[in-house]
């Protein structure tokens, strides 16, 4: 079941038909598109159009889908560098000296060098899980229903104690997560829970719903309390100091990459923190620290490949366990269970052509960025222009036709609009959001995992203590929730949350 | 994922501000509520076939972790006595513009069964941009780009991809 280069082989040839490329070709420039305009993220703009892509064979879907994801890590740099607006929150640490290099005239290799690091790392990434995501599916075939729980377990856990030092708040929005997706029947006996009284609520709430108004609608509620600024910087040529500047920041790539992808591995290290990591790791390594910060093309490269290294190692999880590390994670995996397919071990051996195929067009979904990005930058940078009062209403009426298409009932879209509320209140709040998402996206998968482990324990929680690999996780997630109690009491600062990226 | 703000190009000059530890407390006493009132609609639901895992406790669970946390987090607020951080709520201003983008929204939802996917978009996004923009010109624009979305909505929605959405009195 392992690696084999005949399946990868298949894997190009199904992507390569002109239909998964046509549709990875709309995910790497929707993605683009969503990375370049602030108020939209790609865990809002996956869900939003995964209703939509019924029309789509699987495949198909979710190559775009994960173009989608992929492609908005290019497209923050852009007015990152060339307005000083991050475009994700992942893109942060590219302000830092791209906007530097662009008030010196020279936005066109700070641009160029953000999409070879994108590149590169996205690039290498793939080499990563290619060959990972495949050992680690033969290692997780012998996961039963403890280990599963017990990985989820450790996986909410570990995204809770990361929400800086909100460690109450995140444990909350954790629960309230769960306790949206265990509104309607039970799964197995079919009795009613948590309905209070209402017949609408007996089909349950569609994670979807949840997700387009905790980061989209709320998005727009916070964006319309501001307006954007206008483009001061010119672009410059980017091509006389191109292979300089490559050759200059080959070293920064490979840490970065490396940097990225493994810290990518674990579950709530989303690129918003890789980037940080890797921008400060290139300082502290630099032979002239002093130059960061004042346009350094170093500060560019470093936040923008670590923030594709780690999209990437995402997926390593994602197919080999099932198991969603960031929003962006948890909505496609929403989208491959919607589409009665399985993430875990069994993916691998079960549809061995469709993942072969996603992996495949990613290879492919990078050059095709390469190509977006290089030339068209200057187009990209004209669209984050668009003032928020023609964005705001399309995103909204964007997010109301994919809420609707779920089960065209107009309940979801009133279910999007109470957790837009929400999702503004939360953030006004400094609650995290992300434990609320992915809780609300596996909760289902860890209350059958728990049903089936009390089964084959007949009742007994200590079934997942004296199994090896479950205690290991269980281990884990109470150390993670211990150092996040440990954090508290230390700081005694009040409950704020860092700032998220979907 | 956010727009520049800096006090020169906020919307709104003056920032209502409040801080934040009132506020938890407040949050805390409710999340407490809310985790009783959870707890009591578990209690409400029916056991059925006897099994290994309740319905019941999984929901009986997170009440008494919701509850719990509350009453932690606003107890933990109320000893707070060290710097307080600041909310940036809108002022009344921001706080109206916030509220008719909520009613528009809500309108669409409530129109777009019976007057059809198109019109209400059309409705939707010309108002909710005039709403925003507030000028005569941009009453032309905003015309324009609801017109075109209403447009959107139809041939490419409806008729290109074939999904269920209302087509309205106008396209049936």
């Amino acid at each position: 079941m392992g690696f084999s280069f005949d399946l990868l082989f298949q894997g190009f040839v199904t992507a390569l038909s002109w239909q998964n490329l046509l549709w990875a070709l709309v995910g790497c420039f929707i993605g683009t598109l969503v990375g370049v305009l602030p108020g939209i993220g790609p865990a809002s703009g996956i869900a939003i159009l995964l209703p939509m892509t019924t029309v789509l064979p699987p495949t198909s879907a979710i190559i775009m889908m994960a173009a989608i994801y992929y492609g908005a890590m290019y497209g923050g740099s852009t007015t990152a560098i060339v307005v000083n607006i991050p475009g994700e929150a992942s893109s942060v640490p590219t302000c830092i000296d791209g906007y530097e290099m662009a008030k010196q005239g020279r936005a066109g290799p700070a641009l160029a060098i953000s999409a070879v690091s994108s590149f590169f790392a996205g690039t290498l990434g793939l080499f990563g899980l290619t060959f990972f995501a495949p050992l680690l599916a033969d290692f997780a075939v012998v996961f039963g229903p403890p280990e599963y729980f017990a990985l989820m377990l450790m996986a909410l856990t570990l995204i809770i104690s990361l929400s800086g030092r909100a460690l109450l708040k995140g444990v909350i929005s954790m629960a309230l997560g769960l306790i949206v997706s265990l509104i309607g029947q039970d799964p197995l006996t079919g009795a009613t829970r948590l309905t209070f009284g209402s017949p609408k609520l007996l089909a349950g709430i569609d994670f979807i719903s949840v997700i387009v108004g905790l980061f989209a609608i709320s998005e727009v509620m916070i964006n319309v309390e501001s307006k954007i600024a206008s483009i001061t910087q010119k672009i410059g040529r980017w091509l006389p100091t191109f292979w300089a500047d490559t050759k200059q920041c080959l070293g920064t790539m490979l840490r970065c990459t490396g940097v990225g992808f493994f810290l990518g591995l674990l579950p709530g290290v989303t690129p918003s923190v890789t980037t940080f990591v890797a921008y400060d790791l290139e300082k502290r390594v630099s032979k002239h620290p002093e130059r960061f910060g004042h346009g350094a093309i170093e500060g560019v490269a470093a936040p923008e490949g670590a923030n594709n290294a780690t999209s990437t190692a995402g997926f390593v999880p994602l197919f080999s366990f099932g198991l969603p590390t960031a929003p962006s994670m948890a909505v496609l995996l929403g989208g491959l269970m919607m589409y009665g397919l399985q993430p875990g071990p069994m993916l691998f051996k079960q549809n061995p052509q469709f993942v072969w195929a996603v992996i495949a067009s990613m290879y492919i979904g990078n050059v095709m960025l390469l190509v977006l990005n290089l030339p068209l930058v200057g187009m990209w940078a004209k669209i984050c222009v668009i003032p928020f009062y023609i964005l705001g209403p399309l995103i909204v009426f964007f997010s109301v036709l994919g809420t609707y298409s779920i089960r065209f009932i107009a309940f979801d879209v009133w279910v999007m609009l109470i957790f837009g509320v929400i999702g503004y209140f939360m953030r006004k709040l400094g609650f995290p959001v992300a434990p609320m998402v992915l809780a609300t996206v596996i909760a289902q998968m860890m209350e059958t995992s728990l049903g089936q482990s009390l089964l084959i324990s007949q009742g007994s929680p200590l079934i997942f203590f004296t199994r090896p690999i479950s205690a290991v996780f269980m281990g884990l997630a109470i150390l993670s929730i211990g150092r996040g109690i440990w954090i508290q009491v230390r700081s005694k600062a009040p409950e704020v949350a860092i700032e998220e990226s979907d | 994922m956010e727009w520049q703000r800096t006090p020169e190009d906020s919307v709104y000059s003056e920032v209502v501000v409040k801080t934040l530890r009132p506020v938890d407390i407040a949050v805390g006493c409710f999340l407490a509520l809310l985790g009783l009132f959870i707890i009591y609609e578990a209690s409400l639901i029916r056991m059925g076939v006897a099994r290994s895992l309740s319905p019941r406790t999984i929901p009986y669970a997170l009440g008494f972790l919701i509850s719990f946390c509350g009453i932690g987090l606003a107890v933990k607020s109320w000893r707070f006595r060290g710097e307080d951080p600041k909310i940036n709520w809108p002022n009344r201003e921001g706080v109206g513009i916030i509220l008719v983008q909520l009613i528009c929204l809500a309108c669409y939802i409530t129109l777009m069964n019976p007057l059809g996917l198109p019109l209400s978009t059309f409705l939707y996004v010309t108002f909710s941009i005039w709403c925003l923009k507030l000028s005569k010109r941009g009453m032309t624009m905003a015309i324009v780009i609801g017109l075109f979305f209403g447009i959107i909505s139809y041939y490419v929605f409806i008729q290109l991809l074939g999904l269920s959405f209302p087509a309205g009195f106008l396209f049936e």
